[in-house]
């Protein structure tokens, strides 16, 4: 099993490389002088051509990439090129407000989305199955933005339970709860859809496998067939797939920190691109790539556990 | 006596509103983060919010005003016969924030202002260098400083630059020397009633009090600056009181909306930016006199001011600096000079006929996506050209790369909406041959090319260039005005720009924050200035 991470640690470093050219690209193919972000468009030319200079970006182009390889490599992640302010002191800032509030989104995603999977599926085509079908799809549908707005206007402003500015603080975990509360269900009302569709389909598909036909003949008791030997087999794709929800997950939660004002990486990297803040873009879409790269690797790795079947080489 | 002096003394109290328990006063910007908290770099709206309540100037106009100067960090000043000498005394006792190897501060020398002064004459390491081209600054004692001026220019003019804005913040010598300029992007050290205290990356700035302020320790102890790019938060963080000032949209409806929420008020203010419309006239169609003339007679800036809100657009007919500026040019003046362009669909019509445009034109213009500065106005541009034939295509990009295209001459038309500290400075930049896009001496915001191209058709270059310099080195400020206001006649004659609307600036608060001055005017911080005597009060 050693082996076999290692191995996939050193497969994503194409992955990685193809990923650092592609942004080095991009970000500079877009319009717009950070120069001219920072100082504002009062700014003389020599002002303006002054602070270019300083910011590196008078260096030819492949000079520029190579210096970004380098310091990757060397795991420097520069400093911002509007502020000044290291890179992986913000990243460390915000990193773990992301990873709380996904997290937090994950778990109230299974807590949520497996019973209701669970129940649709057993009471197939009843009144309980439409409307967690009809719940799932509204998951869905609505844009993870405007839940968030509905949710202030509901538990913020009609009745004042929670607040709506920033994240709090770590050293105050009630403070932080509240801050939580809101982005969190948000967040994970998206994934209780996910994983209800999938728990619901999972399920039906196990529900008519041939040892569940036959527990059901040997009179074993309506609970012991569904948890023993339906859930324990509907877990695997359950689980393989939350996975790959999880990375839409990181996708959504970019909005909703915005909605919500939080630290994280997703206002960070909005932020960057407003201010064409290219190092900073640079090392947050890094940072993305790792964190998906990472959790494909988890999910091969937990579906190893779960699957007894599933072998490493 | 005694109990008829306790009586007056409760009273008085009584009289006094009372403060609310927590003196820590939130306020929300339409930003990711800051960009600089440099005073002789910081241009964002955010960013001189921060700066501002941590500096001082020589002069300053007082909190609200645009137009009285009065002492800062000078007591008092004197000018030479020949107004080429100026002479400031300064303030004795006034100390720097603490900074690391300065844990007390230090107190406010000559040292320093020449220094802070001779930094903003760099370009380099500062955004206003050419306003403080051909000036000297030398420290007579440790309290007086002497300022030489090659060419005199009228008191107006000049103490602007000395003034508690841009250029004229005066830096701890002693902390720049010592951390270095990239320190003080974020570390701002200055005399001013509030200190910095801390940042946030995308998050927040927070500055403290500075109870050795010398004005007076302050009454809020802290400012927290907060980026929140999303309307709706700033809008959701007011309702719930987390939030106490927040930046608004500049449209009346929105305003409208969110005074109806409890103990809301919303503030419009100035100074207002300026929107013009300058034509490309270097390149066909916008070279033509004719059709320049016919896009203003199709052009009602009254109908753009209406379709913007009543409350926060005003039509404007001055090129330059909107009235009250001194200099700028009223409706009046426009008027009794013929270069109003009243709108009028029949004479835009027939002037494009003769033009060679019988059927109307085609032409596509680059805007940035910004609503209320600049898609909306133009929206409502696009409809009116429309009826005189202008098939107006709007190509809206992102704020930044609007800004590096208009750089790069990309757009045959450039809406812009500026505000300068002076008509001097709006004209220079906006309409000297120098500052022309990419082909100036010193290339700038010349988006017509005025100064570089014939601009009436008779064969020659047309320039106000000798009226900016006259102006520039008139004593006399009527007189000064007088050539300032000839020099924007003769850009409207030319029809080169059609002058739209000011907006003014739009800021949503609780009622029970008192600033502490009156709020027509926020000179430099394009939101409302946060002074010593800024206060929360009870609700």
């Amino acid at each position: 099993m050693f082996s076999y991470v290692v191995r996939r640690i050193l497969q994503s470093i194409p992955i990685l490389l193809i990923v650092l050219t592609l942004v080095f690209i991009v970000v500079r193919v877009l319009p717009g002088d950070p120069a001219v972000a920072a100082l504002g468009d009062y700014a003389s030319k020599e002002a303006v051509n002054a602070l270019r200079e300083k910011m590196g970006l008078n260096a030819p182009l492949w000079r520029q990439y190579l210096q970004f390889i380098g310091d990757i490599g060397r795991g420097d992640l520069g400093t911002s090129i509007i502020t000044g302010y290291p890179v992986a002191k913000q990243v460390a800032a915000v990193l773990p407000h992301t990873l709380l509030l996904t997290i937090s989104a994950i778990i109230l995603g299974y807590l949520i989305g497996v019973p209701l999977g669970i129940s649709a599926a057993v009471r197939r085509n009843s009144f309980v199955d439409y409307f967690n079908r009809v719940f799932s799809l509204l998951g869905l549908s609505v844009p993870a933005f405007y839940l968030g707005i509905l949710l202030i206007l509901l538990f913020s402003i009609k009745i004042p339970l929670f607040p709506v500015v920033g994240a709090g603080e770590f050293a105050n975990l009630k403070d932080l709860l509240r801050h939580l509360f809101l982005p969190a269900l948000t967040l994970g009302l998206l994934m209780t859809a996910y994983i209800t569709r999938m728990s619901r389909s999972s399920i039906l598909n196990i529900l008519g496998e041939d040892y569940v036909r036959t527990a059901h003949a040997k009179g074993v008791a309506e609970n012991r067939v569904l948890y023993k030997h339906v859930l324990r087999n509907a877990l695997i794709p359950i689980v393989a797939l939350g996975g790959l929800y999880t990375v839409v997950l990181i996708g959504s939660s970019v909005m909703v920190e915005i909605v919500f004002s939080r630290p994280g990486l997703g206002t960070l990297l909005v932020g960057a691109i407003k201010q064409r803040d290219y190092t900073t873009l640079q090392s947050v879409m890094i940072i993305y790539t790792v964190i998906v790269v990472l959790i494909n690797l988890l999910t091969d790795l937990i579906y190893g556990l779960v699957d007894p079947r599933i072998k490493y080489d | 006596m005694a109990v008829f002096l306790m009586v007056c003394w409760s009273a008085a109290d009584a009289a006094q509103p009372k403060l609310a328990k927590e003196q820590i006063l939130n306020i929300a910007f339409d930003a990711g983060d800051l960009k600089t908290l440099d005073p002789h770099q910081a241009a964002s709206t955010n960013d001189r919010s921060a700066v501002d309540p941590v500096h001082n100037g020589l002069v300053r106009y007082p909190p609200g005003d645009q137009v009285k100067l009065e002492p800062d960090l000078a007591t008092s000043w004197k000018v030479s016969s020949d107004k080429k000498v100026w002479t400031f005394s300064l303030r004795k006792g006034v100390y720097f924030h603490p900074f690391p190897g300065f844990p007390k501060g230090y107190e406010l020398t000559a040292e320093d202002v020449v220094y802070s002064l001779t930094r903003a004459a760099d370009p380099k390491r500062s955004s206003y260098a050419g306003e403080y081209t051909g000036i000297s600054v030398e420290a007579v004692n440790p309290y007086t400083v002497k300022i030489t001026i090659d060419k005199p220019v009228s008191e107006p003019l000049f103490l602007a630059k000395f003034a508690s804005y841009a250029g004229g913040f005066i830096v701890s010598k002693k902390a720049i020397e010592t951390k270095g300029d990239e320190w003080i992007k974020i570390n701002p050290v200055g005399t001013g009633p509030f200190m910095f205290d801390s940042y946030e990356p995308r998050q927040k700035i927070v500055l403290k009090a500075n109870p050795k302020y010398f004005r007076g320790a302050p009454i809020l102890k802290q400012v927290v600056i907060r980026f929140m790019p999303a309307v709706a938060s700033r809008e959701f963080g007011l309702r719930t009181g987390e939030l106490h000032i927040i930046e608004g949209l500049k449209e009346d409806k929105w305003a409208e909306t969110v005074a109806s929420f409890p103990d809301v008020v919303v503030k419009t203010f100035g100074p207002c930016e300026s929107q013009v419309l300058h034509f490309n006239m270097a390149k066909p169609p916008f070279n033509d006199v004719r059709v320049r003339k016919a896009f203003s007679y199709a052009v009602s800036r009254e109908e753009v001011a209406a379709f913007m809100g009543k409350g926060l657009a005003v039509p404007i007919y001055s090129p330059a600096q909107a009235p009250p500026a001194p200099g700028a040019l009223t409706k009046e003046e426009a008027q009794k000079a013929g270069v109003i362009y009243e709108s009028n669909i029949a004479e835009a019509k027939k002037l494009l006929a003769e033009a060679g445009y019988p059927d109307g034109l085609k032409t596509e213009v680059i805007i940035s996506e910004m609503a209320s500065s600049y898609q909306k106005p133009m929206i409502a541009i696009q409809a009116q050209v429309k009826k005189a034939g202008i098939d107006m295509a709007l190509k809206v990009v992102d704020h930044s790369s609007f800004h590096s295209l208009i750089r790069d001459d990309a757009s045959p038309i450039v809406y812009y909406a500026s505000w300068r500290p002076n008509v001097d400075v709006f004209l220079t930049r906006f309409y000297h041959s120098d500052s022309v896009v990419k082909t100036g001496k010193k290339p700038d915001t010349n988006f017509t090319h005025y100064g570089a191209v014939d601009a009436d058709g008779d064969g020659n270059v047309d320039s106000i260039d000798d009226l900016i310099t006259k102006a520039r080195w008139e004593l006399d400020a009527s007189k000064q005005a007088a050539i300032w206001r000839e020099a924007q006649i003769q850009l409207l004659k030319h029809a080169a720009v059609v002058p739209i609307i000011r907006l003014k600036y739009n800021f949503p608060m609780k009622s029970y924050v008192d600033l502490g001055h009156p709020l027509e005017f926020s000179w430099a911080t394009y939101s409302p200035q946060i002074t010593e005597k800024t206060r929360i009060l009870a609700k």
